[in-house]
Order: structure tokens, then sequence, then C-alpha cells
């Protein structure tokens, strides 16, 4: 879109922290694993101890996006910065230990973690955003319109910038996935990553998503690992 | 103190025409009718078993129309339900690529997870449990190729895919864009806000001093959105502004402050171009739990100022239920019917007001009044806030 650049991209995968730690070859790396799974990042705070783990995972996303553009997290609170999120399953895992849970102990914090938007509730909440919102549910096509969303917001100034957010888990409903295993692309590799979009000319234009060769497959999180790589490489693409 | 909005004005779109399935009726005359009688939509649950919860009573639609016979998710069944009543009142004149769907959902396919991981082992249920296959499944009905979009942003979802689809409409990305909610009513969210003691025992009060809880509905709700130039012959009125915004506070309760509702209100006022004094009508999200109808309340409130006891406020929630991703559009949707018939439906449940809320909630009967410039608001888990702001066109 015009008028928009992705400024930089935080990424958490379960080959570890940013693309540096993108093998050359998914597949080859995986050997037998099915899944690549993410451990639950470490965050201090009482809030913390409940949330699920791809909550926390998405407030790890947006502390490596700060780490990586050098901002602090005063740089994005307040009604400035608005935030648009996507994930194709992030919600499986939390749905399924709430169906699972033996009948009669479901606990009353458990249920609202269930819903897509506990994710970046809690990375609203961490940072202080209170800006524009909205939740995208699908694979690449979700983040790619949300990365849309986020620029049209830009373009009619209802925000000074966007926070692109997506995050994929997989580990606990991975034998659900491996039901229907001539749909999926193995090895699903779980990530977090958040985009960073201001105003600003472009120098490229958006990067193809073909990272799954590198990355795995990485669900909603495959179009930002495609930024963080095309910004590695030193280029200023459009959302 | 939540600072003012400034998003800037963007050009109204036209609401074609809208389509409804309910538990007041299968389709929009049902709906506006049984809103305006009192039909009450509650009944005890019967479609899966509820004998374990404090409460077993919902929205449930007892039948589906037989336009929906053959596809086994019950999501994509209440959508199709819509969609054919949509059918039935306008035409879908573009190519196929040229029209796109957006449609919000709190639940998606979740009840096709819950039998997945009990006795369906099979790999079409598991797959048909995302979220996002009730939207391909509409896509595919009405032979739209354009894009496919799934909001969640949990009970704002219908309210959120409306704005989505207008920005589709003013970004030139469809030229007709089929926007709307669903969500159905399952063990799975029964089960849920049971747990929170969410749910009441007595019917739902929205704004009474007495309201002591929610039920939940199942529904789907659909309209058709064109830009404005291009719309000939009737439609329903135009979508003028909409806004949104996260409370960044609980997960699951609303800001004690409802910062987020306010600024959702203000920049979806202030994409409209209108100012508290042009609002006639607000469609409140007004779920009947005692902290959402105070504060709510409060946000109007503060939104309107000094015309805030003037304007007439309503619910419909009381009449069917929480209907969770397809509320939003339920609710823009009787915004609409209220300006052509001129009669806003009443508060259902609302008998005895409560001082710490004190507005004007229509108690009891319908109000002959032709309100113009309509908000709805909503909210949902998450600190997800979203608001309408639509005006109304009397039939020609």
């Amino acid at each position: 879109m015009k008028g928009a650049r992705v400024a930089g991209v935080g990424l958490v995968t379960g080959w570890g922290d940013g693309v540096a730690a993108l093998p050359a070859d998914a597949a080859r790396a995986a050997g037998s694993r099915r899944v690549i799974a993410v451990a639950r990042p470490t965050l201090i705070g009482d809030r913390f101890r409940r949330a699920t783990r791809e909550c926390v995972l998405g407030v790890a996303a947006v502390n490596a996006l700060l780490r990586a553009v050098g901002d602090t997290a005063d740089t994005i609170a307040g009604t400035d910065t608005a935030l648009v999120y996507a994930t194709a399953g992030a919600y499986g895992a939390a749905n399924r230990a709430f169906i699972e849970v033996t009948p009669g102990a479901a606990s009353t914090l458990h249920f609202p973690y269930t819903a897509p938007s506990a994710v970046p509730a809690e990375v609203a909440i961490e940072f202080g955003l209170r800006g524009d919102y909205a939740i995208l549910l699908g694979g690449v096509s979700a983040t790619q319109e949300a990365l849309w969303h986020a620029a049209t917001l830009l373009g009619r100034g209802a925000c000074t910038r966007a926070l692109v957010l997506a995050v994929e888990t997989f580990e606990e409903c991975a034998d659900l996935y491996a039901r229907g295993r001539w749909l999926v692309r193995w090895p699903l590799v779980e990530a977090a990553a958040c985009a960073l979009v201001v105003a600003g000319e472009a120098t490229a234009p958006a990067p193809d998503v073909v990272v799954r060769a590198r990355a795995g497959e990485t669900g909603a999180c495959a179009p930002l690992i495609g930024f963080a790589l095309a910004l590695a490489e030193g280029a200023v693409p459009a959302p | 103190m939540t600072r003012g909005a400034r998003r800037l004005h963007a050009e109204p779109v036209a609401i074609v025409a809208a389509g409804v399935i309910t538990p007041l009726g299968a389709d929009l005359d049902a709906f506006w009718s049984g809103l305006l009688t009192g039909v009450d939509g509650i009944s005890p649950i019967e479609r899966f078993r509820v004998d374990d919860l404090r409460v077993g009573r919902g929205g449930e639609i007892k039948k589906l129309p037989s336009v929906s016979d053959g596809v086994g998710c019950r999501a994509s069944r209440l959508l199709l339900a819509a969609a054919a009543d949509l059918r039935s009142r306008a035409t879908l004149d573009a190519p196929g690529d040229r029209i796109a769907v957006v449609v919000g959902t709190a639940l998606g396919g979740v009840e096709e997870g819950e039998r997945a991981l009990a006795d369906d082992r099979g790999p079409r249920r598991a797959a048909a449990a995302r979220y996002d296959r009730p939207a391909h499944a509409l896509a595919r009905a009405l032979g739209a190729d354009g894009p496919v979009l799934t909001v969640s942003t949990a009970c704002a979802s219908g309210a959120t895919a409306l704005g989505l689809g207008a920005d589709l409409l003013r970004d030139d990305r469809a030229d007709l864009v089929v926007a709307g909610g669903f969500d159905v009513l399952c063990r799975f969210v029964m089960r849920g806000f049971d747990a929170l003691r969410s749910l009441t025992r007595d019917r739902v009060r929205p704004f009474d001093r007495r309201r002591s809880g929610l039920l939940l509905g199942e529904a789907a709700a659909l309209v058709l959105l064109g830009r404005e130039p291009d719309v000939r012959g009737d439609r329903l009125g135009r979508l003028l502004g909409h806004g949104s915004a996260s409370d960044a506070s609980h997960v699951a309760a609303p800001d004690p402050d409802g910062r987020g509702l306010e600024y959702s209100a203000r920049t979806a006022m202030a994409q409209a171009g209108i100012a508290a004094g042009d609002v006639d009508f607000v469609s409140a999200h007004g779920t009947g739990t005692p902290l959402n109808d105070r504060i709510e309340s409060g946000v109007l409130r503060r939104v309107l100022g000094h015309r805030a006891e003037a304007v007439p406020v309503n619910s419909i929630k009381g009449a069917l239920g929480h209907t969770m991703g397809a509320a939003a559009t339920l609710e823009a949707i009787m915004c609409l019917l209220a300006s052509r018939h001129g009669a806003i439906p009443p508060t259902a449940g609302f008998e005895e007001p409560d001082p710490a809320c004190g507005l004007d909630y229509v108690p009891r009967a319908p109000r002959r009044q032709r309100p113009r410039i309509s908000v709805s608001t909503s909210a949902g888990f998450g600190g997800c806030n979203a608001t309408l702001v639509l005006e109304g066109e009397p039939a020609r």
C-alpha cells in the first residue's frame, strides 16, 4: 500500500529467536519431528502465570520487535498504536484444554482464554495498546489482510503506527493435524511474529511468501517471516 | 480520560439489504415483528446436554430451514440460512471475483472441534473446527471469489466485520460485500459462561435494577454492502462510521471506566462526521450483567453529553439472548429497521430502572419514533470494543 512500510519485525520460532535461527532447509532440519515447538517464554508477573502459552508468545514477539527497532514499550502505549492480530489456529490448544477438562473442574479463569481475542488482549494489556483493534482468523491470507487493514488505518490517519501480530501453536493439537496429514505441510513450526507498520515510502514490494522451505509451515506467521527476511537483507518493504 | 478521536472522515457505504436467522424466527420479517410484539426467543435448550449446568436455557433455534440441508456444520447452516434470506431481498449483481465475504464469530466451528475430540475421529470434523471454515462455506455458496475474511473480536465481531467490509469497498477491493456475523449455541460456550457464573436463572433484564446476568443465543445475520454511488433502487440505509478499540485492561472483564468503548464510539462518530446532537437512537450492547450495563451507561452519558437522557437506548438481548458473533450485526439491522418502520423496539426485561444506569431504555412497548442516525455499541472478551454509526432510510 502506498505510503506505508514495514519498519521492523520481532520473531520467535521453534528454531530460535529471529531469522538468524532459521535453518537453510526446514524439512531437513526437522528430521523425523512433525512439530517444532516453542518453549513457553519466561515472563515475570502474576498475569502471565494464568495466561496461555500462545498469549505469552504474543507478548514475547512484541518484546522482540521493540528490541529489533530500538524502541521502548512507552513508545507504543496509548491510542496512537493499532493492533491487528492474525492466527490460523492458536486458539486450538486452549479450546482443547477446556473441552477435555474433567467435568465440574472448569476454572472460572480458563474459559476466556479459549477466545482467539485472548492473545491480543494480553498483548494490549502488557503494552497499554488502546488504539484501533482487529482480529482476523485464517492462515497466510489472514495476515495479508491484517497488513492491508493496518495500512488502511495508517492511510486514514486513525493511528500513527500499527502492530501486525501473528501467533501459531501446534503441539497440543498435533494429533488432530495428523488426522488430515495429506492437507498439512510438515514440519509444523510454532512461531510468533510482530511487524511494525508505519507511514513512509517503501523501497520494495511486499515479499512473496516463500519462506516454507526455510522456516517450515508457520501458518499466519509466514508473511511476517518473509518481511523479517527481507529486512535482514536491507529492504524496506511495503506491507 | 480517553482522548478525542482524530480519525478522518470516510465515505459512507450503502447497506442494500439484510438477511437473518434468529431464535425469534427464520427471516428478517419474523425477527422484526418478534422484537416489536415481544416474542420470547428464550427456551429450554434441547439440542445438547445441559443437565449438569446451572442454567439450561438460551436462544436456541429449534428448526433450521431446509436451504441448509446436507451441510454438516451448524455454524455454516446458520450462515447459509441467513444468506438465503438476504438473497430473497437483493441480487448479488457483480462478478464473483468482485464479491467479498466478511463474517465475524466468537466461536467459529468450535462445536465441530468438540465432536472431533469426542466421537468423530475423521479428518473432516477436525478440519471443520477451524473458525474460518464457515466463512469459506458461505463464500462458496454465494459464488463469491473475492476476499474472504473471518473476524473474531469476540462479541464485537459482527460490528468489526461491517467496518472491514466497508473498507474493502472504499479500497476498491470488491464491488459488493456480504458482511455480518454468526455463532451457534453449543455445549462448549454454555459450559464456559456457566463456569463464569455469567448466566442468569431469571430472565435477561438489561439496565434493570434486578439484572443478574445474560443468556446466550444463536443466530446469523448478514448485510449486503455496496458503494453508495453504485447502488440503485431501494436500500436499508448507510454505514457512516466504524470505530474499534482495545480496553487494555482485563482478558474477561470490561474496563471499569469503559475507556475502550468510549474511544470506539468517538472514533466511529468522527468517521461518520456527526456530533452528539445528531444521534437519534442508541442500540446498546446491554448484556444484562451488572457490570456491563452500568459501565456502558456511563460511556453513553459521556459521549452524548447533555442530551444523554433524551436519546432512547435499547437492548434486544432480553428478547433473544446474547447471540455473540451475530449480535452486533443483528443490532445494526434493528437500527435500520427502526428507521424504516418508525418504531424502536423495547428493551425486553427492563421494568425497574437502575439509578446507576439512568438513561431512557425504552421500557415495555415499542416507541413510535423514526430515528435517522443510530449508534450501535458492542464489546467482548479480551477488551474488544466496536461501534457503528448508521443512517436509516424510510421505505420508498
